[in-house]
């Protein structure tokens, strides 16, 4: 039970955080970071206890249970989570205020900030320790969809509703091309628990057809080339939601899948080579992008593209790294994002060019982000340096290409970071009014961290190791120290370094032309497909909108003559009809035959009648003779529902007309007399179909069928009344279902009638 | 002369709710169950918006409240079908089980599909009499502020 304990801690700091904020609304920060805090310890706390696993049954019947982990990949990635989430909260706290007021909005809607920015962390700590396919489904989803709501955070803001509408759209299709993938797996092993999913896999592996589907998830959420375009765009969001989400949450989860789902992917090494190319490919296109983009948060955006597609390439390697270097990547990137919005709020300014010289007046924030840029560009005494180490190392066993390529990238982030940094920091002396210290203290200390692993690479090793036997399912051998000789790890990483000031100190030469390449290639990119894509479908819908709904009669033709095919087809073409053949009329059914003819000469008369008054009746005839039809069916508890309900609805009915203008019912009454060809066409099948169907329906009712054991287990259900054992018991979840339904259309009726009278 | 419509209708609806309540509770065992049930009870109060107006009809708490007591009534619905999980059954296991003896006092036979039908129950009233309220409301301001 211990292992449920830090999720349901997380779960619990949103609404702790509401509460905490009906009080007092600086209070929901303090409340949500220290549910995290605690969340934390106790993870920690269980760390010590060693890996386990809870399984809660859900649906036996249907092999369905809730699968929680503890073991190296969820403790780690946990960790991440709260820590940077309750920084991110406390950061909020100073943030939020003068974001809103500066939006002009009410400053009680920092709790709903916090609540949400709760939420996700909650979200995230569920997706890292559950351990079934469909629940780990569940939870990426509700990732997905708390970072629309945190993105789209301002919410009168074009452009940031936008960009979370495309984060939404890319990462929810791609969750659905994951969850195809899971369910590939599911019917293919037989469950979704995913130890026992591994474990067949060893001697029966997954489709490669399956994995790519997976893959496609998870390079999606990581913002991995060709679904990267939507991360650049999300920085409209408030930085700490950039911050968390882009460094240490959202992005993270998409190779954290990958790593959770490694033992599928490890014997398929054409999808593994793939997940290099791409990895390599969003390496090289986020750093360049990363060197000419002037927006400071979108440089970000870009080293976190560069920086996943370096984790991608350690997972897609088999590295025992792959795990280390997402946890050391967080911490370093979530610094320089929170530095950037200190320095936003500080001088009001977004792009590097607009900014510099502020080391003076911001001499701590200076230090620590330099700190998390050393961290993030791998320079020696960070735990940055140790992500390289275990990159290269990985590197160093694939030959010379993939070293070289690895050595520009590194080189890259070198350059792209000490432009940033200067960018900021750097240059002439300008002079700004302090930061709040609320707003530096988390850059500190996520800068203390870093430090810390730089200084003690020990006290990475355990956690690093735990992951990578989580990944591989095989002990880890994973060393951290410095080694002062010329290893090929020491000499990449001298090289990248030299490669990365070399390009720094040059960048007035390259900058202009590398922009104007970057630009040009932008015009065939994948944003472009994107843009044509949704464009394409958009023009389809409204094609099919025109086409159905414009004329109501065709729009209920549409339902009816597919409706109709489909029941002729069944009784005329299908191996079924025997069990449909139509039956014989006797003697013994002229109560029905009667009833029947009632019924179709009411519907018959419906064609004549003036009125809607009138129209409402004659249809409530051919519901109460429908009603005899079931009394003589021997279905008497249909009928008395059917009674009580044709009488509830022709009243309503009737009172629906009296709200309804008598202009528009006299108009609507003269077209509907005037019936067109494809109507008549459409009637006719429709009728004939409904016609045979009933008639081969009554033909049966004394037949053999599943009737006689629903009979049976009525009986057994404690239940003599069949229809009550079906509707309570047999089908039970369906009601549930169909009453849901019914609840959400009486919220539907008193919203809609009661926002029509507001108007007035 | 006075009608005698309008002192009927008032008699009728007691009736009316004592037989809706019999068909929720002989469900199981007759014809009956929550479904119609519901919808009977809908229609007692619909002849009382009918004959005596929309405040007459509203003097009855059940009236006032019938939206929220739909929300009671898909709770009660979920509960049935889903607090059994928390025991280690499968959704919508009712009990007794099909295994058990039965409970029952007298005629009436105690099993958690009368709680699941009461549901039901609730539902279709409250959906029936919220839109009923609903016309009638919007009838009355219609007549009031039209031509």
């Amino acid at each position: 039970m211990s292992i449920l304990l830090p999720i349901l801690l997380a779960l619990a700091c949103a609404p702790l955080a509401y509460v905490a904020g009906r009080w007092r609304t600086g209070a929901a920060a303090w409340v949500g970071a220290s549910g995290a805090l605690a969340a934390l310890g106790v993870l920690a706390h269980g760390w010590t206890q060693g890996p386990a696993r809870v399984v809660l049954p859900w649906a036996p019947t249907w092999g369905l249970s809730l699968e929680f982990t503890r073991d190296g990949l969820s403790g780690l990635y946990a960790a991440m989570a709260l820590g940077v989430g309750a920084l991110v909260v406390v950061y909020s706290r100073a943030y939020l205020p003068h974001h809103l007021a500066e939006e002009g909005r009410s400053p009680r809607e920092e709790v709903r900030f916090h609540e949400l920015l709760l939420a996700f962390m909650a979200a995230m700590v569920l997706l890292v320790t559950v351990d079934d396919l469909l629940l780990l489904f569940v939870a990426l989803d509700l990732t997905t969809i708390v970072s629309y709501l945190l993105i789209g955070f301002d919410r009168e803001d074009p452009e940031s509703r936008a960009a979370a509408l495309l984060s939404l759209v890319l990462t929810g299709a791609t969750s659905v091309v994951f969850f195809a993938g899971a369910m590939t797996l599911g019917l293919q092993y037989g469950t979704f628990s995913l130890p026992l999913v591994i474990e067949r896999a060893a001697s029966n592996p997954a489709s490669t057809g399956a994995l790519v589907c997976l893959a496609v998830g998870a390079l999606g959420k990581s913002a991995q080339v060709p679904f990267h375009f939507w991360l650049p765009r999300a920085m409209a969001a408030p930085t700490p939601v950039s911050s968390y989400l882009h460094s240490a949450a959202m992005v993270a989860a998409g190779v954290f899948l990958l790593q959770r789902l490694y033992p599928l992917f490890a014997p398929a090494t054409e999808v593994r080579d793939g997940l290099l190319a791409i990895g390599f490919l969003s390496m090289g296109l986020g750093s360049l992008m990363a060197l000419v983009a002037d927006p400071f948060k979108r440089v970000l955006a870009y080293s976190t593209i560069a920086q996943y597609g370096y984790a991608l390439v350690l997972v897609a390697l088999g590295s025992e790294g792959a795990p280390l270097y997402v946890a050391i990547h967080a911490p370093c990137k979530a610094a320089l994002f929170l530095t950037a919005g200190a320095v936003t709020q500080v001088t009001g300014k977004k792009k590097l060019s607009e900014v510099g010289g502020l080391r003076h007046s911001l001499p701590v924030l200076a230090g620590a982000s330099a700190v998390a840029a050393a961290g993030l560009s791998a320079l020696p005494l960070t735990a940055g340096f140790f992500k390289d180490e275990v990159f290269f190392h990985a590197l160093a066993k694939e030959g010379p290409v993939v070293m070289a390529a690895g050595l520009v990238g590194a080189g890259l982030t070198l350059a792209y970071t000490l432009r940033l940094w200067w960018g900021l920091f750097g240059g002439p002396r300008r002079d700004v009014p302090a930061a709040p210290r609320l707003l530096v203290a988390p850059v500190v200390v996520l800068a203390g961290l870093i430090l810390l692993g730089g200084l003690l690479p020990g006290l990475l090793v355990a956690p690093a190791r735990a992951a990578a036997e989580t990944m591989r399912g095989e002990p880890s051998t994973l060393e951290l120290a410095y080694h002062l000789d010329a290893r090929a790890e020491n000499l990449l990483a001298v090289g990248a370094w030299v490669l990365g000031a070399a390009l720094f100190a040059t960048r007035r030469a390259w900058t202009p032309g590398l922009s104007r390449v970057l630009r040009r290639t932008a015009l065939l990119g994948a944003e472009r497909g994107y843009r044509l894509l949704l464009h394409l479908l958009d023009r389809l819908s409204t094609w099919l909108h025109e086409k159905e709904v414009r004329d109501l009669r065709d729009r209920v033709a549409s339902v009816l003559v597919p409706t109709g095919l489909l029941g002729i087809a069944v009784l005329g073409v299908t191996p079924l009809r025997a069990r449909f053949m139509v039956g014989t009329v006797g003697w013994a059914d002229v109560t029905l035959v009667m009833a029947l003819a009632f019924a179709s000469a009411a519907a018959l008369a419906t064609l004549r009648a003036k009125g809607h008054l009138m129209l409402v009746l004659l249809i409530s005839c051919v519901g109460f003779s429908l009603a005899m039809v079931f009394a003589f069916a021997a279905a008497p508890d249909v009928a008395l529902t059917s009674v009580l309900v044709e009488t509830t609805f022709t009243l309503l009915f009737a009172g629906l007309l009296a709200l309804l203008p008598e202009a528009r019912l006299r108009r609507a009454q003269k077209e509907s007399q005037k019936p067109r060809g494809r109507d008549r066409l459409a009637a006719g099948v429709a009728g004939a179909s409904a016609f045979l169907l009933s008639w081969s329906a009554l033909s049966h009712l004394q037949a053999e069928r599943v009737g006689q054991r629903t009979v049976e287990l009525a009986e057994a259900a404690h239940s003599p009344n069949v229809v009550a054992a079906v509707l309570t018991d047999f089908r039970g979840l369906d009601t549930v279902g169909e009453m849901s339904v019914v609840v959400a259309a009486l919220l539907g009726v008193t919203s809609l009638l009661g926002l029509k009278k507001g108007r007035r | 002369m006075r009608s005698f419509v309008p002192p009927l209708s008032r008699l009728l609806l007691w009736p009316s709710l004592m037989i809706a309540l019999a068909l929720w509770l002989k469900g199981g065992a007759s014809v009956g169950g929550g479904f119609p049930a519901g919808a009977l009870a809908g229609l007692a109060v619909l002849l009382q918006y009918v004959v005596a107006g929309r405040d007459q009809a509203r003097r009855y708490v059940a009236v006032r409240y019938a939206a929220p007591l739909a929300g009671v009534g898909l709770l009660l619905v979920v509960g049935t079908a889903f607090l059994p999980v928390l025991g280690g059954y499968t959704p919508m296991s009712l009990f007794p089980r099909p295994d058990q003896p039965e409970v029952g006092v007298g005629g009436l036979h105690l099993h958690t599909a009368l709680v699941f039908e009461g549901g039901l129950m609730l539902i279709v009233f409250g959906l029936v009499v919220t839109v009923i309220d609903r016309f009638a409301l919007r009838t009355g301001t219609e007549e009031e502020s039209g031509p």
